[in-house]
């Protein structure tokens, strides 16, 4: 029976959407509680997910009860897991945050429904064991993404959604071609069967341009640098909840995951491989870091960020050893929750004032209390301060840097976190703290949902850093590094699975 | 180790539930975080009396229990000062807390044996400082931003050193842990580590921020982080480093002496031409983490204790002057020496505590200071018995950094106590804010005259391992004695001289009496040295801020930042372009 829960990710946001698309302009209000339920459900679902795995394994659920390799499979073990509590406690939060937000969009039930469809999409690709099911979930939310960031259609939404669309449906191209490449060489879509099939046959010239062609795919996907260059456009074009989303789970659901899926369970994570991608996540870190400190608007400078962080989840994940591995996923949780709670502050901001620009904010400490310290906290993490979140994890990345003896790689690391500390401490001198600049005397704090998930937010950062005890998280870390370091046994793991 | 995590728990939640405390309950929250602060400070003299003490992951020895003696002393010492001084503070809930805090924290890294607890506490009580910092309100924005980033920044280079540490012993205690440096690798280990602790205490070149900090943080703030706490820590961490967990090399142990002499010669040249008091004194609490870095980098006992012996004098004065100060500007409203003067026969208590610290933080005889810097010149002296020159270099810029430590508080003094006065219709301050300066006093007079029998013996000795052997022993009582005698006889020949035939005027200038715009600060008795052939480019440059390590690296970041955003244009093919060159690239890798 348990094996039914697996469907219900995708089931509940896609009956959500099309019930939204339905019903939503003809009943006010009834979107943002079709939304906000149906998220709750899928954020409960997750964890219950988490609590399941701990007692069965690895899940298996055959779709038409066709048995895999023949049928399609969803396949759900320990880095799935944490995958869909990440995303889905994160989508909740983000759609209690938009009841209040979106009021100032025309058109709130459409947001909705594609806010729901990019959340099926993204839990589709998680949960997906079949290579070419990950590439149409895929599809679905770099879509959706691209309609909600021309969502507020003014000339720089569109712009930037033009850019994103283009180079998104480049990446998404290339992944094909990868997929297609692999069907003609194995026969086969399931990747428990490709997996097992690939290492039948030894290494080849194919799996080699596949590799590239993925690294390309799905590196533009994560936004590593030199692929990142539609994601500062992209990202703060966007409503700030769906800044939220993009940032926070979308690169990771889209681009990291589905990397670390492909690489490692099914083409297997090779020495050259790895260190490319140790390489371009080192890169993504200085240059999203050094971008991030020159900017002045605000949205942007997180997005930025987001390049400069997701390389520290590549390079982590990138070491191959268990603590980078780790410390790379540990990171990936983190990330998105303090980034999830920027994007957030940054849209409460502008919410109240009207502007991006640092330079015009100051002061807002007073006036915005709520909105100030859970930036604060979430500056703190980002910055990896202890004893918030962030720390824990960039300390593990830094010390399986060294560990395995990449010092230069630690050492770029530890000087990037320098500048991360610098560009945060711009952020809350210019925007919070600071005189209070002329004009914003009459800003007041946001309603009562936008302070209250960016309050739930803050309070996961501070408790962050207990994940690691593995009895207060339900072993979920230790699960997902296991479940990346099994590689290529991921075949056999999971028709061991099928029941 | 309950008796460790106890006080430390009891902290952290004193601290949170202040902040539930509301604001208008002002007297409540004060006497709240008072009662804690005490509580605290029992607790450190408990630990102190109970060491060694040997747990889990904590452990109390020689070295840290006077360290937690002094955070617990002058964390109840500084809230007791609070009470009156941040009266005129809005957000005081936010402010105790985060006091309650950083005593908690900083015993805790100071017992902490295991590496992450340390790295734990330390970096979280850089969050402290700076929210400490942001208290002062919007003025104080910058000075905060600049401080937490080379104090926080620097415990990220503390995590690698840390990380290759753990690397080398696979070891994760502190008291486990002894590594020769004689690969490139335990010195960068070694350097990484410091680098914590040198921004910490403020030693050159990480700090820049302790000046700008002092500038702008309420002044207990300052007198307990920068001047007090963060250089037991900062120091206690040196200490460990050169005691316990590194064998030092000849050249690690040049490199800390240099790092010292530079640091006293270049913070006190910076201190003479201040016309702010708290930025003079800041610039000092620099100034003088040279000596104790000079006497640990010695690495003879007589210097490392003359070190530690130096940092516990120097919070006891350093703090004392900044309350004084304290005092000043909360009666006055201003920290301009330009403006102040005359204020000795108004605040008679705070004048003298203040002269008491002046003269012990010159180092003038019998008081604590000079005792310390007695220990570190000696200590210098036997290095030189090695051979070498980089001897005579720190020992000529220890004695010549004393003389212009002098120098300067002359002028502090005359600035801000004697003089004529501007306007004279204020009074002394009230009881909270003068016993601790007082308390500080005293303990700088007992400090020096019987340093062999109640500091050295109670604190000092028992942290090193090894029997002290000085050169040239100061016999503090009998001097103090012959001083005090030396005095009496002096003041009996004024006496029984013909006093009373002295003719007492007003001061004049050139036959004219003095009016009040031909006033004489005390702040122009250096302008001199400013304008001095080599010294006044130097100076230049300082004020354009050349040397600071913040702003060489904002130059140099953003260099970088210009050519990465040049090549960010938003043209989406010149982007397509990139991935494609990517994909080559990739494609070369493996395929090749």
């Amino acid at each position: 029976m348990t094996q039914h829960l697996l469907p219900l990710f995708v089931a509940i946001p896609l009956a959500a959407a099309f019930l939204n698309a339905l019903l939503g302009k003809k009943i006010k209000r009834l979107s943002d509680l079709l939304s906000a339920v149906a998220t709750f459900a899928l954020a409960a679902a997750s964890i219950y997910a988490v609590l399941l795995f701990k007692e069965t394994g690895v899940i298996v659920y055959k779709v038409g009860g066709w048995a895999p390799p023949i049928g399609i499979a969803m396949v759900m073990d320990g880095l799935t897991c944490l995958m869909l509590v990440t995303v889905n406690v994160i989508a909740f939060l983000v759609s209690v945050y938009s009841i209040d937000y979106m009021e100032k969009y025309t058109e709130k039930w459409n947001f909705y429904c594609l806010f729901l469809l990019m959340l099926a999409g993204m839990n589709g690709v998680i949960i997906s064991g079949d290579m070419f099911n990950l590439y149409v979930f895929l599809e679905i939310a770099a879509i959706s993404s691209y309609a909600l960031v021309a969502f507020g259609t003014e000339h720089e939404e569109l712009e930037a959604s033009f850019k994103y669309a283009v180079m998104g449906t480049l990446a998404s191209s290339f992944i094909l071609l990868g997929i297609v490449f692999l069907y003609s060489f194995t026969s086969t879509l399931n990747m428990a069967d490709m997996s097992m099939e690939l290492a039948k046959r030894g290494p080849s010239q194919i799996v080699l341009l596949v590799s590239v062609l993925f690294l390309m795919g799905f590196g533009l996907k994560s936004a590593l640098v030199p692929f990142h260059a539609w994601l500062p456009d992209a990202h703060p074009s966007a409503p700030a909840p769906i800044s939220a989303m993009l940032s926070g789970v979308l690169i990771k659901s889209l681009g990291v995951y589905a990397m670390i899926r492909v690489f490692f369970s099914v083409l297997g994570a090779t020495p050259q491989v790895l260190s490319i991608l140790m390489t371009i996540g080192t890169i993504s870190i200085i240059v999203g870091a050094c971008l991030a400190l020159g900017q002045w608007d605000f949205k942007r400078l997180l997005a930025y960020s987001s390049i400069n962080q997701i390389g520290y989840v590549i390079l982590g994940i990138a070491l191959g050893t268990p603590l980078g591995i780790l410390g790379g996923l540990f990171h990936l949780l983190n990330h998105s929750v303090f980034k999830s709670l920027l994007f957030l502050n940054s849209g409460a901001v502008e919410y109240a004032t009207g502007t991006r620009d640092l330079q015009k904010m100051g002061g807002l400490k007073e006036k915005m209390p709520v909105t100030a310290n859970t930036s604060l906290v979430a500056s703190m993490s980002i910055a990896g301060i202890p004893p918030f979140n962030g720390f824990w994890s960039k300390m593990i990345i830094i010390v399986a840097c060294v560990q395995a003896g990449h010092f230069a790689h630690a050492s770029w690391a530890v000087l990037a976190s320098i500048l991360t500390l610098a560009y945060f401490m711009k952020v809350q001198r210019y925007a919070f703290f600071g005189e209070l600049k002329e004009g914003l005397s009459r800003v007041k704090e946001v309603p009562l949902f936008m302070k209250l998930s960016m309050i739930a937010l803050a309070v996961l950062c501070v408790a962050g850093g207990l994940l690691l005890i593995p009895g207060l998280s339900g072993g979920l870390l230790n699960a997902a590094s296991d479940a990346v370091l099994n590689g290529k046994d991921y075949g056999v793991i999971v028709f061991g699975a099928i029941k | 180790m309950k008796m460790l995590l106890q006080p430390i728990l009891i902290s952290m939640l004193a601290g949170a539930f202040i902040l539930l405390i509301p604001r208008r309950f002002r007297r409540v929250i004060e006497g709240f975080s008072l009662i804690t602060a005490l509580y605290l400070f029992a607790a450190s003299i408990k630990i102190f009396a109970r060491s060694p003490i040997h747990a889990d992951f904590l452990y109390v020895d020689g070295l840290s229990r006077f360290i937690v003696l002094g955070i617990g002393f002058f964390g109840a010492l500084v809230t007791l000062y609070s009470l009156r001084f941040m009266a005129s503070y809005k957000n005081v809930s936010t402010y105790y807390t985060y006091i309650i805090w950083t005593i908690g924290l900083s015993i805790l890294a100071a017992v902490s044996n295991n590496i992450i607890v340390l790295l734990t506490a330390w970096g979280f009580l850089g969050f402290t400082l700076y929210m400490l910092i942001n208290v002062a309100g919007p003025a104080a924005a910058s000075a905060g931003k600049k401080t937490f980033i080379i104090v926080g920044g620097s415990d990220s280079l503390m995590i690698m050193g840390f990380a290759i540490v753990w690397l080398i012993t696979g070891e994760l205690n502190l008291s486990n842990i002894k590594i020769a440096i004689d690969s490139s690798l335990s010195f960068w280990a070694f350097l990484l580590i410091a680098i914590g602790a040198f921004a910490k205490a403020g030693a050159m070149p990480f700090h820049t921020w302790i000046p700008d900090t002092a500038k702008e943080a309420p002044i207990p703030v300052t007198a307990f982080l920068p001047a007090s706490l963060d250089k037991l820590l900062g120091i206690y961490l040196l200490a460990r480093l050169v005691l316990n967990v590194f064998i030092l090399n000849s050249f690690s142990y040049a490199l800390l002496m240099a790092i010292g002499a530079i640091t006293i010669i270049a913070a006190v040249m910076m201190a003479l031409v201040q016309h702010d008091f708290k930025k003079l004194l800041g610039y000092h609490a620099v100034s003088q983490v040279g000596y104790m870095v000079l006497g640990i980098g010695t690495g003879n006992p007589i210097g490392i204790a003359g070190g530690l012996f130096h940092m516990v004098n120097n919070t006891i004065y350093k703090s004392c002057l900044f309350l004084t100060g304290g005092n000043v500007q909360h009666k006055t409203k201003t920290s301009d020496l330009d403006s102040l003067g005359g204020l000795a026969k108004i605040m008679p208590i705070t004048f003298f505590s203040a002269l008491i610290a002046a003269l012990s933080i010159s180092g003038v005889p019998p008081f604590n200071g000079f005792f310390s810097k007695w220990m570190v010149y000696q200590a210098v002296i036997e290095k030189g018995k090695e051979g070498g020159v980089l001897w005579i270099f720190c020992i000529v810029a220890a004695v010549f950094g004393s003389g212009l430590t002098l120098a300067s508080f002359i002028k502090l003094i005359h600035a801000m106590f004697l003089g004529k006065a501007k306007d004279a219709t204020r009074n002394e301050v009230s009881w909270p804010m003068w016993i601790p300066p007082v308390i500080l006093a005293f303990l700088c007079i007992v400090f020096g005259i019987f340093a062999y029998i109640v500091p050295l013996k109670y604190l000092i000795i028992p942290a090193l391992s090894e029997n002290l052997v000085f050169i040239g022993t100061w016999p503090s009582m009998k001097a103090a004695l012959f001083l005090l005698v030396g005095l009496g006889v002096g003041l009996l020949i004024y006496l029984a001289g013909n006093f009373k035939g002295v003719r007492e005027t007003a001061s004049y200038i050139g036959g004219e009496e003095v009016t009040k715009d031909m006033r004489l600060s005390g702040t122009e008795f250096y302008n001199t040295i400013k304008e001095l052939s080599p010294l006044k480019g130097i100076y230049a440059k300082a004020e354009r801020k050349v040397f600071d390590i913040y702003e060489q690296g904002k130059r140099f970041a953003f260099f970088f930042i210009r050519i990465f955003q040049y090549l960010h244009n938003g043209v989406l093919p010149t982007y397509l372009g990139w991935c494609l060159l990517g994909m080559l690239i990739f494609l070369f890798v493996l395929v090749r």
